[in-house]
């Protein structure tokens, strides 16, 4: 221990023992720094829950993404549905939210592009391991945002009629190809036994109608009629008065008295599911990712077909309901390369594959499509009819401004209920329309 | 013992002054991290229009937000919703707690215990486990409710229990009084129990007995303590969220909407943060009140 001539022995004592500690805590803090700016980097993914395949399906993907950078760590987080759409966009916000997020893509995803939450994934696409080389242009434009790329598509959701063919052939029933046709059938079901709900549906949580008055719109309006209206940029003595959207609503007042369950808006979506997976409805409208819940709950003999065509409608039948879904990255991620390295990893040509097989998704990256084994019936159903369709239409909780959606939705529950008439529930929706319109 | 000490800077401070500031730090800082400066923000939040992903993006309104809540239809209906359910909860959890607590105490000789345990079990389980057990039983296709009553033959709802406006708010209530009359009745119970058994011997002897006594006797005794229970009630009632949203989600069309769930739909879903904010500083106001009530009542109960 050195002295020094200004200090007494004491002080010396205490200044060298100072030193020392000093000294420990500055290592410390050094060898700290030095591991995490070395080694790990954690990249959160949060995705929604209860996929079938999904643990495996992240298995693989944390895998895949260490083959590229063996120091980025996934760390997967699964939400409900509802709870998500909340939980995201207070997690944006804040500082610990997730790197990498799913969304629907359409006005949900594009909000967060334009609020600066979402980061422009462009200069990444022809990175190493970049999704540039996986999806192409089209599933790109997807995520895109005044022509950046805010979100990389992995798959897509469609609906179908599921029926029991077993049912149907019994009693010499025939797919209806027709609005006419499928009212006819509804009502050939509630002749044979008035017991059986033809089409059960569930609407306590709103989005259920919703799908439907998306597609009656299509095929009722048509989608050259309702972009307009939908993009909110009609002129305001226009916007939301066709009257082909009450003639739309007036379907649904149709479908209520012949094909629905009595108390839709107070029955759940998936009770709904296990009446037709128990076979005690014959005929249900529901989504693709329907087809493996249908098959886990033990009903895997049932069949699809297309939401019919409108008699007089403007719509041919064969634009279909598609929306698309992906990743997204956080503006505020502090890895943002890692992030998007995972985003893209996400559509390789190995995880589209097993996305498919393991969670049997529509994929945006078909690449070993043909390498797929033992695709279920209803998988290469969904292929092969969403290759065949002439256009695609965004459901309307996803595609409307948010004030609109909800009166959409809030109008469906108003119209099953018998509380308002298609035609009123129109002059509402045109009403928040104008005044959206209005604060835009 | 000389309670003024001097500090080395000259001020003289009471040694309970200071302690009671060094106790009091804790919880200040607490309040005001939890409660004054989200309260504040709020208040500040009201006068400007902004969404929950545009949160740099602030935009002056002034009372715009206040008048848009004066003017929007939804906001008076979730309003007049929560007095609903004020008045409803004061008559089923504070009336029938009272009613209950009155037979556990001078009605029944045995099985008291057993009793106020059964009727107490609710109010431990989770709000939100409560609602949806009973929205199983309300399920118009599954539900136990309309099983027992098709087999005896009465009628049920045809759009659902949850599923017609005209009665989904009744069926949220009975939801909310099963949960919460158990509380109410420990309350009032532990009110009786401090009611001296003389009294009600003086009271036979002048005829009031039974009822008479429960009226005249009884109801003056606890009248403190059933004034609390009912300013407990109140706020709980305009604070009320978890029944409504997991039973209905403010629906059937906004049918059963209250002030909980209607921020919540503002702020969350239509993105609405300043509006979201105008309509929590009235909810504010009115729980301040009521609280302002609530502590007049405890103090003299």
């Amino acid at each position: 221990m050195l002295t020094s001539p200004y200090l007494n022995k004491e002080e010396c004592k205490m200044k060298y023992y100072f030193s020392r500690i000093w000294a420990g805590i500055l290592i410390t803090l050094l060898s700290f720094s030095f591991t995490s700016s070395s080694y790990a980097i954690d990249i959160k993914l949060w995705d929604l829950s209860a996929r079938q395949g999904q643990d495996e399906f992240y298995e693989l993907l944390k895998k895949e993404v260490k083959k590229y950078n063996p120091d980025i760590n996934v760390i997967v987080t699964e939400w409900e549905n509802e709870a998500y759409k909340t939980q995201i966009q207070l997690a944006l916000n804040g500082d610990d939210g997730p790197d990498v997020f799913f969304n629907w893509f359409g006005e949900d995803s594009a909000r967060l592009a334009r609020a600066g939450l979402a980061l422009d994934l462009t200069p990444y696409a022809d990175m190493e391991g970049g999704y540039g080389s996986f999806i192409s242009k089209g599933w790109q434009d997807a995520g895109a945002v005044d022509g950046k790329i805010y979100g990389i598509a992995n798959k897509a959701v469609s609906k179908y009629f599921y029926y029991d063919p077993a049912f149907f052939d019994q009693h010499n029933l025939s797919v209806p190809t027709t609005f006419g046709e499928l009212i006819d059938t509804c009502k050939s079901i509630k002749a044979i036994d008035p017991s059986i709900v033809p089409w059960p549906m569930g609407n306590s949580e709103r989005w259920k109608l919703n799908h439907v008055i998306t597609m009656l719109n299509q095929r009722v309006v048509g989608a050259e009629n309702t972009k307009a209206d939908y993009a909110l940029t009609a002129p305001d003595d226009e916007l939301f008065t066709n009257p082909k959207y009450v003639e739309a609503w007036e379907k649904v007042v149709e479908l209520n008295e012949n094909c629905f369950n009595d108390a839709p808006n107070a029955t759940n979506p998936e009770l709904t599911r296990s009446m037709f997976a128990a076979q005690i409805s014959p005929m249900m409208y529901c989504g693709t990712w329907c087809g493996g819940i249908f098959a886990s709950e033990g009903f895997t003999d049932f069949k699809m077909f297309r939401f019919p065509r409108v008699e007089g409608g403007a719509d041919d039948g064969t634009v279909g309901f598609l929306v698309a879904e992906g990743l997204q990255v956080s503006a505020k991620t502090k890895h943002p390369e890692a992030a998007a390295l995972v985003a893209s990893i996400n559509v390789s040509d190995t995880m589209a594959l097993a996305d498919a097989e393991l969670r049997g998704s529509l994929i945006s990256n078909a690449t070993l499509i043909d390498q797929m084994e033992d695709a279920p019936h209803w998988f290469t159903f969904y292929v092969n009819d969403i290759a065949d369709k002439s256009g695609h239409v965004n459901v309307l909780d996803v595609l409307l401004e948010a004030n609109v959606s909800n009166a959409y939705l809030d109008m469906g529950t108003e119209v099953l209920n018998g509380t308002k008439s298609p035609q009123e529930a129109m002059d509402f929706i045109r009403k928040v329309a104008l005044e959206a319109k209005a604060a835009m | 013992m000389n309670k003024t000490q001097t500090n080395s800077i000259g001020f003289s401070l009471s040694s309970d002054r200071v302690s009671v500031i060094i106790l009091l730090i804790p919880a200040l800082i607490f309040c005001t991290i939890f409660i004054f400066i989200p309260a504040f923000w709020a208040i500040v939040g009201s006068f400007y229009s902004y969404g929950m992903t545009s949160l740099n993006d602030w935009k002056w309104v002034g009372f715009d937000n206040y008048i848009k809540a004066s003017q929007d239809e939804f906001f008076w209906i979730a309003l007049k919703n929560n007095f609903i359910i004020v008045f409803a909860s004061i008559v089923l959890q504070v009336g029938v707690g009272t009613i209950l607590a009155a037979i556990l105490d001078r009605g029944i000789k045995y099985g008291k215990v057993i009793f106020r345990t059964i009727i107490f079990t609710p109010m431990v389980i989770s709000s939100v486990a409560v609602s949806i057990i009973w929205l199983i039983i309300y399920d118009p296709n599954v539900g136990i409710l309309n099983s027992i009553l098709k087999a005896i033959g009465l009628p049920t709802p045809s759009m659902g229990w949850l599923g017609d406006p005209d009665i989904s708010i009744w069926m949220i209530m009975i939801v909310a009084g099963w949960q919460n009359t158990g509380f109410m009745m420990v309350l009032i119970l532990a009110g009786l129990q401090g009611v001296s058994k003389e009294v009600y011997d003086a009271a036979e002897i002048d005829g009031a007995t039974g009822v008479k006594a429960f009226w005249y006797i009884t109801l003056p005794m606890i009248r403190n303590i059933i004034i609390v229970a009912i300013l407990i009630t109140t706020i709980g009632a305009f604070k009320v969220f978890e029944f409504v949203y997991v039973l209905t989600q403010g629906g059937p069309s906004n049918a059963t909407q209250v002030l909980g769930t209607y921020i919540y739909l503002q702020a969350f879903n239509l993105l609405h943060m300043g509006y979201a904010n105008a309509l929590s500083v009235v909810l504010l106001i009115i729980a301040l009140i009521l609280g302002w009530f609530q502590l007049k009542a405890s103090r003299r109960a």
